[in-house]
């Protein structure tokens, strides 16, 4: 069986110590304004590299809206 | 220059005393009618219905726009007019983003109205003159200014023979010309358009502020659908007005206390957290360049794709540390603390008229780093300002620039056009030698230059009827919709921001909504419903912006601590609460978000009405090239082919043996139909019938229909 | 530059500089409207401006200006009551009060100091090296 999470809502695949820092970095989430939950629970950004991931956790990423 | 000579050479064609007049709750109750065919001028009073009805700023623009002219009316024709206005929120200076002006005027692009905002000290000083508006109607014989002088309560209509007509140049004189002394300087506000808005259909106005650090006029850009093109073509040099004692509490807000708290509250926040988050006191909005490559949303030759290796060179950063000024205060009116309108100083020009000159160039905002650049494929920082400054002072948008120019340097570049064409010039993506030529033509009014100028819809034409081009192809690539050149972002893999663009009513620019992350990226609108939804929330809610003078960036280009924790973040419910405060402060009204999104529901649909009336605005109009919704060619489509097939597999297509072609058409079938279904979902949300036509039971509920309405729609639900 | 220095320690809440100051320009005793405040309750801790001038580069007008003495001073005819200065100020320092639309803030008269029972507040010279608004000659290459 796939291991997977659901980041905003779609499937991504899971793996032993993944961390919300490691999950932006593989998806290039260089938004400097985003707003990051945990099945429901807002994490702070200091707490992004100790945060792990468990296997189907609902992971949020949500970017607030930009453009001129 | 020799400002005496100029202004002895001044011919008066018009005087007309006024009262200096008091504003209550943010209204001057006035508006000021200047025609400058017969050299009339008046007062109008501002009724109560107006306000209910129409609020200000753009409210009132398209109110009197929508009176002075007819079905039959063309850009050029003499009744259409000029409108300016800056709504009950204008010229309060506690909070950030509070000077802007609404500017109106049937379009040379489009044939319907458009909408601009824009900042600089016009708006606020107009007001503070004693008027809430200005419409100008008619035609001049020569060129003329209009003189407002609100310390003395004169308005003049003046022949203008010697003045220069560029826009950095002009704002100079003027503001040399009708300011006491250095100190009085900024008390004076100038608007300009300049050569290139009188040989183009995509002119634009200036609205200057002048900087007593750096001692010299700045401008802002009322950049969208041609009204410096109108501008010019009335024979209007500029409008000036001059106000000299500027206080904080001119408005004489209802409640002037709860302005100043929630002021003060922003600039704290602005003070704190800036410089974690977008640095807009930094580098202003051009911040996102280098975030709208890592996304895959920077236009980058000609829409084809969303970014480039090369982005690298233009980065904020990289304008950061070589060419912008920093610390210091750059707002466009007193109070702006987010202050993002930035400026190379010292910037000496390689080109053109003013070649070897040192210039202040205002800018680079996002939209001309990516319309002058990565669309244009100009990846050179320099290359950028110094566009940036020809459009500006020769009175051009940057953005129907930067997409008119790459749509042209695509056909070049695909031998739908050739060098006979282009009168010698070598257009291929990159050349920012010829990019700048182009600009220098549009001001000489020659060349190539003036083609490009006509904009992406007749140039699509043009190139059918002469050089044989497939119009299919043209419609799918030019990137242009209601006769506008579409904003700088790449909206192809983002449904909702198809229609963001799509179902707008001046035209594709993204002041209505910015949807692509919600959609995109966070997955926030998976149904048709949820992004109707957000096609009217967002629409409405940053509608209202333009209707009291407030700016949009200061809503969401920085978010408050603890906006996480709110149910929905991306709205930044506590600015949302700012605006409703400084509104109530002003106005004495307090409203609801409910309360607001009806007032702009009321504009909104009335804009709608009047795009109906001109002969646009219906279902039809709202059709988009495909560009703007999926891959065109064989290129766009292999640079993302691992997400087209994916998306083709999960519609049940199977793609295996397929060729490239057959699976850019099924996409195609896919996404134009998603398309159709999203416009019926909006419509619905909206209030319209499936032609896109407002029924006249919602007008009833929004207490929107007058006579004059129902007489447009009654034939069409 | 001149400046009102201060040592926390001696502070013991009486309140007398706010008296003095608020009465000397509002003609009023009412702590919200003097240049220097001391906190009510808590350890002693006296907020007043250090003239570090960071607010000069703020204001929109440049109605803020260091004078001979190195006194940041507020050109209230200039001003046009933003209130930017306030918002921005890294002493908290700068004040603002309802019933007026300019703000206001202590430019070392040293009123207070004489009213001052512990000697907490003091009149005293720093270097001009401590002034932090940008050289705009330089930053211009003028």
């Amino acid at each position: 069986m796939v291991k997977i999470i659901k980041l905003n809502n779609r499937d991504f695949p899971w793996e032993e110590g993944l961390t919300i820092k490691k999950i932006m970095e593989k998806k290039r989430y260089t938004f400097p304004k985003i707003v990051v939950k945990v099945n429901g629970k807002v994490i702070e950004k200091e707490d992004y590299e100790k945060t792990e991931v468990n296997k189907g956790d609902k992971v949020e990423m949500i970017h607030l809206l930009a453009g001129g | 220059m020799d400002i005496k000579k100029m202004r002895e050479s001044h011919k008066l064609l018009a005087e007309y005393k006024y009262e200096l007049g008091k504003i209550e709750r943010g209204y001057a109750n006035r508006t000021l009618y200047v025609n400058i065919s017969d050299n009339t001028i008046s007062s109008k009073p501002v009724t109560e219905t107006m306000k209910e009805k129409f609020v200000g700023g753009k409210g009132f623009g398209l109110w009197y726009l929508w009176n002075a002219t007819s079905p039959s009316t063309k850009w050029d024709s003499p009744e259409n007019e000029i409108v300016i206005a800056g709504g009950p929120a204008c010229g309060i200076t506690q909070y950030a983003g509070t000077g802007k002006s609404l500017v109106c005027s049937i379009s040379p692009l489009t044939g319907i109205p458009i909408d601009s905002n824009v900042g600089g000290y016009f708006g606020p000083l107009l007001k503070f003159a004693g008027w809430d508006a200005l419409e100008v109607q008619g035609k001049a014989d020569n060129d003329i200014i209009v003189y407002i002088d609100g310390n003395k309560g004169v308005v003049t209509i003046e022949e203008a023979p010697l003045e220069a007509v560029d826009g950095h140049i002009l704002g100079e004189q003027l503001t040399e010309m009708y300011a006491d002394n250095e100190d009085d300087k900024r008390n004076v506000a100038v608007v300009t358009a300049g050569t290139g808005a009188e040989h183009t259909r995509m002119g634009l106005l200036n609205f200057s502020f002048y900087d007593p650090r750096r001692k010299t006029t700045r401008l802002k850009q009322a950049g969208r659908g041609g009204i410096g093109t109108v501008f010019r073509n009335k024979k209007i040099k500029a409008l000036v007005v001059k106000f000299s004692n500027v206080k904080g509490n001119l408005n004489n807000a209802y409640d002037q206390s709860i302005i100043n708290k929630t002021g003060i509250k922003y600039h704290k926040e602005i003070h704190d957290l800036d410089h974690l988050q977008n640095n807009m006191r930094k580098i202003g909005t051009a911040n996102i360049i280098e975030v709208m490559d890592e996304y895959d949303l920077l236009p980058v030759m000609n829409f084809q794709y969303g970014s480039h290796p090369d982005t690298e060179k233009i980065k904020s950063t990289v304008f950061i540390e070589k060419y912008i000024t920093q610390g210091v205060q750059d707002g466009c009116w007193y109070g702006c603390s987010m202050a993002c309108a930035k400026a190379a100083d010292n910037f000496t020009l390689k080109t053109g008229p003013y070649k070897g000159q040192k210039v202040t160039v205002d800018g680079p905002e996002y939209e001309n780093a990516a319309g002058l650049g990565s669309n244009c494929g100009i990846f050179d920082p320099a290359a950028i300002l110094e566009l940036n400054f020809y459009c500006d002072t020769y009175g051009i948008d940057t953005i129907s620039f930067g997409t008119a120019t790459a749509f042209a340097m695509e056909c070049y570049g695909r031998a739908i056009i050739n060098k006979e064409a282009t009168g010698g010039l070598e257009l291929n993506f990159g050349n920012f030698e010829t990019a700048v030529e182009l600009l220098h033509q549009m001001s000489r009014g020659e060349g190539f230059g003036t083609v490009i100028g006509q904009g992406v819809h007749r140039m699509k034409k043009m190139f059918v009827e002469k050089y044989g081009a497939d119009a299919d192809f043209l419609f799918d690539i030019g990137m242009e919709q209601k006769g506008l050149e579409y904003s700088e972002y790449v909206s192809k893999e983002s449904l909702a921001q198809q229609g963001g663009y799509g179902f707008t009513n001046k035209g594709p620019q993204h002041d209505e909504a910015w949807l692509i992350f919600m959609d995109m990226v966070n997955n926030q609108l998976p149904t048709f419903e949820d992004k109707a939804e957000a096609l009217h929330y967002f629409p409405m809610f940053r509608t209202w912006f333009g209707l009291y003078g407030f700016c949009k960036l200061p809503w969401n280009d920085i978010v408050p601590e603890g906006n996480q924790y709110t149910d929905e973040p991306a709205k930044v419910p506590e600015h949302v609460q700012n605006y409703l405060d400084v509104a109530y402060g002003v106005t004495g009204k307090r409203l609801k978000v409910s309360d607001m999104i009806r007032e702009s529901e009321r504009v909104y649909n009335f804009q709608k009405i009047f795009n109906i009336r001109m002969g646009k605005g219906l279902r039809k109009d709202d059709k988009a090239p495909y560009r703007s919704m999926g891959p065109v060619t064989k290129e766009e489509y292999e640079s993302r082919q691992e997400r087209y097939d994916k998306q083709l597999k999960e519609i049940g297509y199977h793609i295996e043996g397929k060729t490239t072609e057959e699976k850019i058409a099924q996409l195609r079938k896919y996404r134009e139909d998603q398309y159709e279904q999203l416009m019926d979902a909006v419509y619905k949300r909206r209030g319209w019938n499936s032609k896109g036509v407002p029924k006249i039971e919602y007008l009833k509920e929004i207490k929107m229909d007058l006579p004059e309405l129902i007489e447009v729609v009654k034939d069409l639900q | 530059m001149k400046y009102l220095a201060k040592d926390n320690s001696k502070c013991i809440q009486c309140g007398n500089c706010e008296t003095v100051c608020s009465k000397t320009y509002f003609k009023e005793d009412n702590y919200e409207k003097s240049c220097i405040q001391i906190n009510k309750e808590g350890d002693p801790e006296i907020n007043v401006c250090n003239q570090c001038g960071e607010c000069i580069d703020i204001c929109p007008v440049v109605a803020i200006k260091r004078d001979k003495l190195g006194v940041v001073r507020i050109d209230k005819k200039i001003c046009v009551g933003c209130f930017m200065c306030v918002g921005f100020c890294p002493q908290l320092s700068m004040r603002q009060h309802d019933d007026y639309i300019e703000p206001f803030k202590c430019i070392a008269c040293g009123l207070c100091v004489k009213e001052c029972p512990t000697g907490a507040i003091y009149i005293d010279e720093k270097s001009d090296d401590e002034a932090r608004e940008l050289k705009l000659d330089e930053v211009f290459r003028r």
